[in-house]
């Protein structure tokens, strides 16, 4: 293990990103790629392995936070059966593009990670499921395995070891819901992605009823630098429960848009007015979407929230896939939600009826309130048809889909009531 | 036990119940639409949603496994709000037509609506509009109704295994398809419309005919086929409209068969008055005078009796009770796919129950199309196969099954005793024998390798092996049937309680038919024989129609050309051309009778449909015979005509005075040992008259339901392997004992070859009764 | 065979060795339905119901199953497109930053709807959901190339270049 000193540290999987050819394995292998690797394999075993996640405290990058170490400890050994590790590199999240980036700069760290997790699971068949249209990434991510697979970092005996691992990217096909792990798991076994309800859970019965761990593509990342400093070291980055780096996606309304990869902790406003260059208009933000479109809003007044997962819980929201979209003072809110809920109808997988029907009904009744024909009677058609889809479905999308609308008449009803004045007028006027 | 609390009162479950199961075992209602206790859990309706003391949000009861001292709550003002909630949603899209819907009146959304719906909903915005599909003669749908529950999908693929009802699109566009081609696939599809909960898959047939509450129910039990499923037959006063699986019943499904056969209670060849041929043809008589003709036939003659094993118990006890007052060694005969009527080692009918079969170690069919002989057995071994345990097959053709069986074996019909012989050497080199084993199979010459699936299936805990027609019917039948029974024999599956000797019989009440006939029973085939050689002076049959059905078609038309026939029954059918005199006797559906299933499970039915014209039970028609042929009535009424019963057959004593589940076992023959065969084959070609549910049985034929699902499902009439063609498919000599006969024949790859299969009452009816043919000239 | 099975598209044995090889991959063939499909609509430009027999019958599964993935996944198209297919994302990180505006002068200038295609059969243009791409709002995919920070006048000189070429990709 190579101690070092956390507070040094600039970035985890970002480390290389800007790295010219750092998606090629020689380049890669000159910054350090797989240096670590044999004596994980020669020395580590699956507990110290998953002790040392454990203590780093790593939480899932994917959306819910979950303690990446202690869901691998859940995986059910000597089973008789084989366990899958499937990466989630769906990023279908409105507002999230971090993945994409540690999968077409540096796919090698994906790579090591998934070994990695591998070999502390057993398993000898991974997969990449990627959303499909990320087809450049997944040809880049191909082009890597197969460096990988021709130096036998990949396939039968990697590294002259006794663990072998094979490694599949496999692209989904437009799909949002296939984020979601059991759905991701449906569509990997060749149906469509309707999400399975729980339990039983994927650790014990996921792909083709085999134990089956789900991963975000950061959350894989982040691996080889746990194992390579040691879990105390992850641990104490960023603040307590919430360690490590986490990579924030910023678009919308800021003036440097982009991928920021800081150590849990940093508030939110260092993070919009120092790395993106502040608002485009305005100084304080309207409102921001702090973890991906199905996060709840926040407003001017969180801007000093520091960004973990818990002091989003705190603020009513979450930390999601750490996806913030800012909007300033000339956002249509009233348009951006119903271009939400119709993201959500569109996007729903149909199964669940509140689900089904209600995005569908919030659309619709969404996109006469946005043309100005709204009513006082929508605002509780709108609030009930949320508040009763969230919480009762198989699984979140339907909470991600409430989470807009009941924002907006939390914090913007005048806004809305606005819309159907204004149509008031326009019928007066006619 | 797991104890959990559902609305503060404790309860204890199996672990592992759900808790919407729990509550429904101990009485709290929660409503529900995509939860069906023989489907896979969905949980898509969320309509099921309970309160779960410390979880932040409501769960859905049907996915939530029970847990030590949950605390659940069924009736709360949220979950009011809930449930009130979800039929919002529910009912956005669907249209408000009840008055018109044939479900209106029992249909769970309408139900919930009232319940727990809203006075009115809020949707004020595009309705959608769905496409039906069209999925064949007996579902329709009005697709706009659909609530999207998937039952039908998980149907058809846990159910049906047909795979054919899927989900396209999603969101609120997702809607229910079907892929057929002329019809859904699956001969259990009259299912489907009873499964959706509500008016979107309708039963077709009765479509708009009825309301539910015009309907009058009557418990009855189906005679389509062994199985004998409880069935409620619903009416609109003496007219049968729908046939349904019984509610509590033994069978969740019913096939097609006995659901659509309905139509023919009304058809034109219902016998439903007496009638006396005059100058050529039919007309209608009294009952005075049509008996009166029929004794004018019958007295002091030589009579052959034939009749089918489906009448009630009472029915086919009082046939016995004629023979024995008034044709004393007449010859009598039952069935018609009989060849070799030596005793058989096990006599027809099983000897587990369906849900011992189930569980079974291994489960072997032998030479059956079981999915068509009998459909929900067949979908109980889906069932098996789907969840892990293992089913072998060996026959001459793979029969569609819709789920591949474990392990398959195509054999010719010559090769069983090959088969078993080579089952037996397996066996016995592991040490197991049985008395009489080693000579049997030092009787056979070869050996066939498809033995070895069968000794590996035998050598489990436990084996059920399930004869089939293509065993049964064999010329060698009881050879076979007794290697069998040393097979098991030798393997100690023989003993009563872990006996798997199970065969498939003809028709309804085969243990009953052992007991009350046992003793006076000849081959049909030999009856009709004896016919056309002047030993016999008239033929008597009772609701058999051999012309029609069974492997005696060409001899049963020759001894009809050459001696008068007496009809009793309730189905015309062609052969009633060759009728002097036609009685009519009651249908299933409308006598007070019992009747006993191939596992040997008594029924018995109280409340039948009233008659629709002059026709009689069976068994008063029997005592008017006795009476007018100047016997002495054996029995006025039920009861001593059942006690008559209990006398061919004691196990029935209880029948009528106990409510338990009575079960007669199907008897054993110890003395049944037959040396296995050395006869060789003298044609080139095996047949096999083939069994199709939609055109076997004279119920069937009268059907045009049924006879059009026959037509839509129908194969070549006379099917071979292409290499035994050996050529294009088209028109061939084939040579008979009995000549020459040329036939259109067609090919498929998964058939064995060296076997013609025909088809029974297609173009090759003649062919049926054959068992050896060659082809002239060509032939492989 | 039928008439009707022989008039079937085939897959190309080259394919055929490729989907092979995908299958060996994964514990079942069905694993293999979504790349395949993939594979079908590169080979046949789009899965008509008799592309969907063919995939269903190289895979050996019901159409059934075939239909409900193809209908479920928007990038599986039932029907043909323009030899260009211009995706707009028009989801919130685009949205707030002119994807609206962006999808209007396509449309103009193609004189299209949303979801329509050029007579000439070139242009096709839709809206899409969230790129995962949205530092580079608005976001355009053309044939599955990302194409960032795109700009009415860009396209412009895209679509008058494609033209030039006369529908070649
Ligand atoms: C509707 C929905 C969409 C999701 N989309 C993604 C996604 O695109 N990428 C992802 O990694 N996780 C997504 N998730 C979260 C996954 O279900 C899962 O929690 C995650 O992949 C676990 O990985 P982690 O523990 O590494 O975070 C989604 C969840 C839901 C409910
Ligand atoms: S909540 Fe929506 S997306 Fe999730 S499973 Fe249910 S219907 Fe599908
Ligand atoms: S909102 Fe368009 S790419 Fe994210």
């Amino acid at each position: 293990m190579i101690p070092s000193d956390p507070q040094k540290v600039t970035g985890i999987c970002f480390d290389h990103v800007d790295v010219p050819n750092q998606n090629s394995l020689a380049v890669a292998r000159k910054n350090g790629a797989y240096a670590f690797l044999p004596t994980v394999l020669k020395e580590f075993d699956a507990d110290k392995i998953i002790d040392e996640v454990k203590t780093s405290g790593l939480r899932g990058r994917g959306g819910a936070g979950f303690p990446t170490g202690l869901k691998w400890s859940f995986v059910p050994r000597n089973t008789g059966k084989p366990t899958y590790l499937l990466c989630n590199a769906d990023e279908g999240e409105p507002g999230t593009f971090k993945d994409r980036d540690i999968m077409r700069f540096d796919p090698h760290l994906l790579i090591e990670g998934m070994i990695m997790a591998g070999f502390a699971l057993d398993v000898k068949d991974a997969y990449i499921y990627i959303r499909g249209e990320f087809l450049h990434e997944a040809n880049v991510m191909n082009e890597a395995i197969r460096e990988a697979y021709a130096a036998n970092l990949l396939g039968e005996n990697i590294l002259g070891t006794d663990y072998s691992m094979d490694l599949t990217v496999h692209r989904g096909a437009g799909a949002y819901i296939c984020g979601e792990e059991t759905a991701l798991i449906e569509s990997l076994e060749g149906r469509p992605g309707r999400p399975r309800f729980k339990p039983p859970f994927p650790a014990v019965e996921g792909f083709y009823g085999c134990p089956t761990v789900v991963n975000n593509v950061e959350t894989l990342a982040t691996v080889p630098a746990i194992l390579e400093h040691g879990g105390a070291w992850h641990a104490a980055i960023g603040v307590p429960n919430n360690t490590g780096f986490k990579i924030f996606s910023v678009s919308g309304h800021v003036n440097k848009p982009g991928n920021y990869e800081v150590p849990m902790g940093t508030t939110m406003r260092t993070l919009i007015e120092d790395y993106c260059g502040g608002l485009q208009h305005g100084t304080v933000p309207k409102a921001i979407i702090p973890g991906g479109s199905s996060s709840a809003w926040l407003m001017a007044e969180h801007y000093d929230v520091p960004l973990t997962f818990d002091d989003l819980i705190k603020a009513g929201s979450m930390l999601g896939s750490g996806a913030i979209i800012v909007m300033d003072e000339t956002a249509d809110l009233v348009a951006l939600t119903r271009r939400l809920a119709h993201f959500y109808a569109h996007e729903s997988c149909g199964q669940c009826t509140p689900c089904r029907e209600g995005t569908g009904w919030l659309e619709r009744v969404m996109n006469r309130v946005e043309t100005g024909h709204g009513c006082e009677a929508d605002l509780k058609v709108l609030k009930e048809a949320s508040e009763h889809m969230a919480g009762r479905t198989i699984c979140a999308l339907a909470d991600g889909a409430a989470a807009p609308i009941l924002s907006l008449l939390e914090h913007f009803p005048d806004e809305l009531r606005s819309r159907m004045a204004q149509s008031h007028q326009e019928e007066q006027s006619a | 036990m797991t104890a959990l609390y559902i609305n503060d009162e404790e309860v204890t479950v199996t672990p592992g119940t759900s808790i919407l199961e729990a509550c429904r075992e101990n009485g709290a209602e929660v409503p529900y639409f995509c939860y069906h206790p023989e489907l896979s859990v969905a949980a898509n309706c969320r309509m099921c949603l309970v309160e779960i003391e410390g979880w932040n949000k409501p769960a859905a009861s049907c996915c939530t496994p029970v847990a030590e001292g949950m605390k659940v709550r069924t009736q709360t003002e949220a979950l009011e709000k809930d449930r009130e909630m979800m039929m919002e949603y529910l009912l956005i899209h669907h249209p408000l037509d009840c008055p018109v819907c044939d479900q209106g009146g029992a249909c769970k959304l309408q139900d919930y609506a009232v319940e727990h719906g809203a006075s009115h909903g809020r949707y004020a915005e595009m309705k959608r509009a769905v496409v039906d599909h069209d999925l064949g003669p007996f579902v329709s749908t009005c697709m706009t109704r659909c609530i999207h529950c998937t039952r039908c999908v998980r149907f058809a693929d846990e159910v049906a295994g047909t795979g054919d009802m899927g989900v396209l699109d999603r969101g609120d566009h997702m809607r229910i398809d079907g892929i057929v081609e002329d019809c859904l696939s699956s001969e259990l599809s009259g299912n489907l419309s009873d499964i959706c909960p509500v008016g979107a898959l309708l039963d077709k047939p009765s479509h708009d005919v009825s309301r539910p509450w015009e309907v009058t129910r009557h418990k009855s039990t189906c005679t389509q086929c062994p199985q004998g499923c409880d069935i409620t037959i619903e009416s609109r006063g003496d007219e049968v409209i729908r046939i349904r699986p019984e509610k509590d019943g033994m069978e969740p499904w019913i096939c097609d068969r006995g659901r659509y056969v309905y139509d023919a209670f009304r058809s034109e060849q219902r016998i439903l008055e007496p009638k006396v041929r005059e100058s050529g043809g039919l007309v209608a008589a009294s009952w005075d005078d049509a008996i009166g003709r029929a004794v004018e036939l019958m007295k002091g003659k030589r009579v052959g009796i034939v009749f089918s094993p489906d009448w009630s118990v009472e029915g086919l006890t009082s046939i016995r009770l004629l023979n024995d007052a008034v044709f004393e060694g007449a010859k009598v005969a039952f069935d018609l796919h009989r060849r070799d009527m030596r005793s058989f080692a096990f006599e027809e009918g099983l000897a587990m129950t369906t849900q011992q079969i189930e569980d079974s170690g291994q489960v072997v069919i032998l030479g059956s199309d079981l999915r068509q002989r009998l459909p929900v057995l067949m979908q109980r071994l889906r069932k098996r196969i789907n969840a892990g345990k293992p089913v072998s097959r060996i026959g001459a053709m793979n029969y569609r099954t819709n789920t591949e069986p474990t392990k398959d074996s195509l054999i010719r019909p010559r090769d069983w005793s090959a088969v078993i012989a080579f089952a037996m050497q397996q066996v016995s080199g592991l040490g197991k024998t049985a008395a009489g084993m080693d000579a049997w199979m030092a009787g056979v010459e070869g050996r066939h390798e498809a033995g070895k699936l069968l000794a590996d299936a035998l050598m489990d805990d436990s084996c059920a092996l399930l004869v089939g027609e293509e065993i049964r019917s064999h010329e060698d039948a009881a050879a076979l049937i007794y290697g069998l029974d040393l097979l098991m024999r030798a393997c100690g599956h023989a003993e009563a309680g872990k006996d798997g000797r199970n065969l498939i019989s003809e028709g309804m009440n085969p243990q009953l038919l052992s007991s009350v006939f046992g003793d006076v029973r000849t081959s049909a085939g030999e009856l009709f024989d004896a016919a056309s050689n002047g030993e016999l002076d008239v033929l008597l049959l009772i609701g058999s129609d051999p012309q029609g059905d069974g492997l005696f078609s060409v001899q049963a038309k020759q001894a009809m050309d050459k001696v008068p026939l007496v009809q009793v029954g309730a189905i015309s059918g062609q052969i009633s051309e060759y009728a002097e005199v036609q009685l009519p006797a009651a249908a299933y559906s409308e006598v007070e009778g019992s009747f006993v299933n191939m596992e040997g499970r008594i029924r018995v039915a109280e409340n039948p449909l009233s008659s629709l014209g002059a026709e009689r039970p069976l068994w008063k028609v029997m005592m008017r015979l006795i009476q007018d042929m100047g016997g002495d009535i054996p029995a006025v009424n039920l009861d001593e005509l059942r006690a008559h019963v209990i006398r061919f057959a004691p196990q029935m004593e209880h029948a009528w005075r106990s409510s338990d589940e009575l079960m007669i076992t199907a008897a054993r023959n110890n003395t049944a040992t037959h040396a296995s065969s050395t006869k060789a084959p003298s044609r080139s070609l095996d047949l096999i008259s083939r069994y199709s549910m939609y055109r076997e049985g004279a119920w069937v034929r009268a059907s045009d339901l049924l006879s059009e699902a026959g037509c839509l499902h129908a194969l070549d009439d006379v099917l071979v392997h292409p290499n035994t063609l050996a050529g294009a498919e088209g028109e061939r000599v084939v040579r008979t004992s009995s000549g020459e006969q040329s036939v259109h024949v067609g090919s498929r790859e998964d058939v064995v070859p060296g076997v013609l299969f025909v088809a029974k009452r297609g173009v090759a009816g003649d062919l049926s009764s054959e068992s050896e043919v060659d082809f002239v000239g060509g032939a492989a | 065979m039928s008439a009707v099975e022989q008039a079937l598209p085939q897959f190309s044995s080259k394919r055929l060795e490729e989907i092979k090889t995908l299958i060996a991959r994964y514990p079942h063939s069905r694993s293999a339905l979504l790349p395949v499909l993939h594979m079908a609509q590169e080979d046949f430009e789009y899965l008509s119901m008799d592309v969907q027999k063919l995939v269903a019958k190289t895979l050996g599964l019901h159409l059934m199953a075939v239909r409900e993935v193809v209908t479920f996944y928007t990038m599986f198209r039932e029907k043909p497109c323009g030899t260009y297919l211009l995706e707009v994302c028009t989801n919130a990180g685009c949205m707030l930053n002119g994807a609206d505006e962006l999808v209007r002068h396509l449309c103009d200038t193609l004189e299209i709807k949303v979801g329509g295609t050029t007579p000439d059969g070139l242009f096709t243009v839709t809206e899409v959901e969230c790129a995962g791409a949205c530092a580079g709002a608005p976001v355009v995919q053309i044939n599955n190339a990302y194409h960032e920070k795109v700009d009415a006048a860009h396209m412009d000189v895209f679509i008058t270049e494609a033209r030039g070429q006369g529908g070649k990709k």
